[in-house]
């Protein structure tokens, strides 16, 4: 009769990097992609995420960014060709003089592309990214993603907008519940009519005090992003909580505006990690998995070919 | 010559640590442990890679697989891996560079940035007016086609006084090789201004704080000087370039950077126009005594831009510094040049049917 009340197991997410060595970072890839024209850029990324990556930890074991400069340097050629050709398409339009259609042609690509960037950027990023050496991996279907996708734009045009919050939260409850980490399930639950009302209320509180209140908005966003989450293996789970607080916010966000500015952008550096540590500081990991149980379940890498990975078009996390 | 540490080790397979042995051998760099299933490992320093994180060195080793980690928190241990890696020439140029310091890395930004500076302060000037000339006169015109029908739309344009005007401006030489186009305009402003397709336009406001033609003889040598010189044409082509500049160095940096890079393009184009000023102020004064018109008109008329009063903005934000040292400099050159002055009977009566 032992092991019938799951165990409460103890988590600790941290970030610990410093600023110092992020600023050696910073300078020495803008010194190569100056010197370079431009061209180091995507190893410049390849550095940035390494460290950022690799200095967030769990339980004292740091996650780690395998992607490198030679793959996102692939991925850069791809977006640089894609450019080109829209840009051709383009004149070619305007050498007709049908400029409508050609801004029409223009634009409807560049939408179109967005839910393959989006899918490519997860697909990329997730195969790289391991915790102990056990590796995430990012499970949605491209077409299906990419219907959604459209199907989430429409209804957002037909209802002037409003429908907007909802295409945020659709996405993020998409692509969050499609990643795996091993044999462990990310799970996002939110809802659009929530996320509205909570942004509404942020939005006209924060006009009527004259934008104090805005803090306490962005307090409201990170917690919704953060509690909706949770982590989910057979049948336990991890649930996210987070622990910042209004004034919390206000901190952050009033000295690094202060660092920045009076640094002349120099303070750029100690800006991000601090902003790192701020978030991983507060969330509280909660549950009953064991972390040491975690098995490997995603293909490496290596293997994984496919024109479906890739960073292009330089899409931000969702998170 | 061996040391040996505690470490964690992680098989790539399962998140599950598992304590090891280190042993690590000075001479000739492998790293032997054995692992849980009794299996010995063998690593050799030069194919991994190694990231400090905290006080602990974490080491990762490709395999077929995925990667597997070890992790020594050990001091010295970390430190005679790091001696063997120094020894024998592993550590790359790029983490010699990050590991230099960061005074190094301090000395190495303010460095960047003072070049960065001085190409935007000599460089950029240069590429813009160059990429001026290489710009169609006929987009000139377009663009003040745009210009007129945007800002003139509710202006009251005097039609007759504008004829007059034309007449007045067709008395004089004006150096210009495009066909100049003058508009009059009822609205007590005291200004006037140059198009690049050649259209000059003058508001009465202006006309009626004159005293003599050869006030208005000034005021229209400088506007068709601006023309004459492209200075809108070069002001669009330097603010475009030294935008493009900015945004390409510190676009990818951050928002509030990019945001003080586009402010201090937009003073320093300020500056550009004070250049341009200076340039049609000396163009607009050789007019004068081309027409053989008193330049003294040309700093009667300074002195009543000043006394219309910018006097509380300082030199540096304004872009049209009627100031001490403009009336200044305009003084020096009436005294400096040699000029004849022919009283103009036709000139007089126009700018008296101007003043009505």
């Amino acid at each position: 009769m032992e092991e019938i009340l799951p165990t409460k197991m103890h988590y600790k997410l941290d970030f610990k990097g410093k600023g110092e060595t992020f600023f050696g970072i910073v300078i020495v890839n803008w010194l190569l992609t100056i010197v370079t024209l431009g061209i180091y850029y995507p190893w410049a990324k390849a550095k940035t995420l390494q460290f950022l990556f690799g200095q967030t930890t769990l339980n004292d074991d740091p996650f780690s960014f395998l992607g490198t400069g030679k793959e996102m340097f692939k991925g850069f050629i791809k977006v640089i060709a894609l450019f080109a050709t829209l840009i051709a398409v383009f004149g070619l339009f305007l050498y007709m003089e049908l400029p409508a259609v050609g801004f029409i042609v223009f634009y409807l690509t560049l939408i179109a592309i967005m839910p393959m960037a989006i899918h490519g950027s997860y697909k990329y990023r997730m195969s790289r990214t391991s915790w102990r050496g056990v590796r995430f991996g990012y499970r949605g279907d491209r077409t299906e993603f990419v219907k959604l996708f459209f199907k989430w734009i429409f209804f957002t045009i037909i209802s002037f907008g409003i429908y907007g919050s909802w295409f945020t939260i659709n996405l993020r409850n998409y692509v969050l519940s499609n990643i795996r980490f091993g044999d462990a399930e990310l799970n996002y639950q939110g809802d659009g009519g929530d996320y509205l009302v909570m942004n509404l209320k942020g939005y006209f509180l924060s006009v009527l005090t004259l934008g104090i209140y805005s803090f306490w908005w962005q307090k409201d966003i990170f917690e919704y992003y953060i509690d909706n989450l949770s982590l989910h293996k057979e049948d336990k789970q991890i649930s996210f909580t987070s622990t910042a607080t209004g004034s919390d916010f206000i901190g952050l966000i009033v000295v690094n505006f202060i660092m920045i500015v009076f640094t002349l952008g120099l303070g750029y550096a100690w800006v991000v990690t601090r902003t790192m540590k701020f978030i991983f500081d507060h969330i509280e990991l909660e549950g009953n998995i064991d972390l040491d149980t975690l098995q490997q379940t995603e293909a490496n890498f290596t293997d994984a070919t496919g024109d479906d990975v890739s960073d292009f078009l330089d899409v931000d996390f969702i998170v | 010559m061996n040391q040996e540490a505690a470490g964690i080790y992680f098989d790539g397979k399962s998140a599950t640590p598992q304590a090891v042995t280190i042993v690590l051998n000075k001479l000739n760099g492998v790293l032997q442990f054995q692992t849980e299933t009794a299996t010995v490992e063998r690593w050799l320093l030069g194919e991994l890679s190694f990231e400090n994180v905290g006080t602990t060195l974490q080491l990762q080793k490709q395999q077929p697989d995925g990667i597997a980690i070890l992790k020594i928190s050990d001091g010295s241990f970390a430190e005679a891996i790091l001696k063997f890696r120094k020894a024998n020439k592993q550590v790359g140029w790029y983490e010699k560079m990050l590991a230099s310091g960061m005074k190094f890395h301090l000395v190495l930004a303010l460095v960047i940035l003072g070049l960065i500076g001085l190409t935007y302060v000599y460089a950029i000037p240069w590429v813009g007016e160059k990429s001026a000339a290489l710009v169609p006169e006929s987009f000139d015109d377009s663009m003040s086609g745009t210009f007129i029908s945007d800002n003139l739309l509710f202006s009251d344009i005097a039609s007759d006084k504008s004829k007059v005007l034309n007449a007045f401006a067709k008395e004089l030489q004006l150096n210009n090789k495009k066909k100049l186009k003058f508009i009059f305009v009822e609205e007590d402003i005291v200004n006037a201004f140059a198009l690049p397709d050649g259209t000059i336009v003058v508001y009465s406001g202006i006309v009626n704080k004159m005293q003599n033609y050869d006030e208005l003889v000034a005021l229209l040598g400088h506007e068709a000087a601006h023309v004459n010189h492209r200075h809108s044409m070069k002001m669009l082509c330097r603010n475009l370039s030294g935008y493009l500049f900015i945004s390409a160095i510190l676009g990818d940096a951050n928002g509030i950077m990019a945001t003080i890079g586009d402010n201090v393009n937009s003073f320093q184009s300020l500056s550009f126009s004070r250049e341009f000023e200076q340039e049609a102020d000396r163009e607009g004064f050789a007019i004068v005594i081309k027409n053989k018109v008193d330049p003294n008109g040309m700093l009667n008329l300074f002195k009543r831009l000043q006394n219309e009063g910018d006097a509380i903005v300082p030199e540096f934000l304004s872009s049209h510094p009627v100031t001490t040292q403009r009336i200044a400099t305009t003084r020096q050159l009436v005294k400096s040049t040699s000029h004849q002055v022919e009283a103009n009977s036709k000139l007089q009566e126009l700018f008296q049917q101007l003043k009505k």
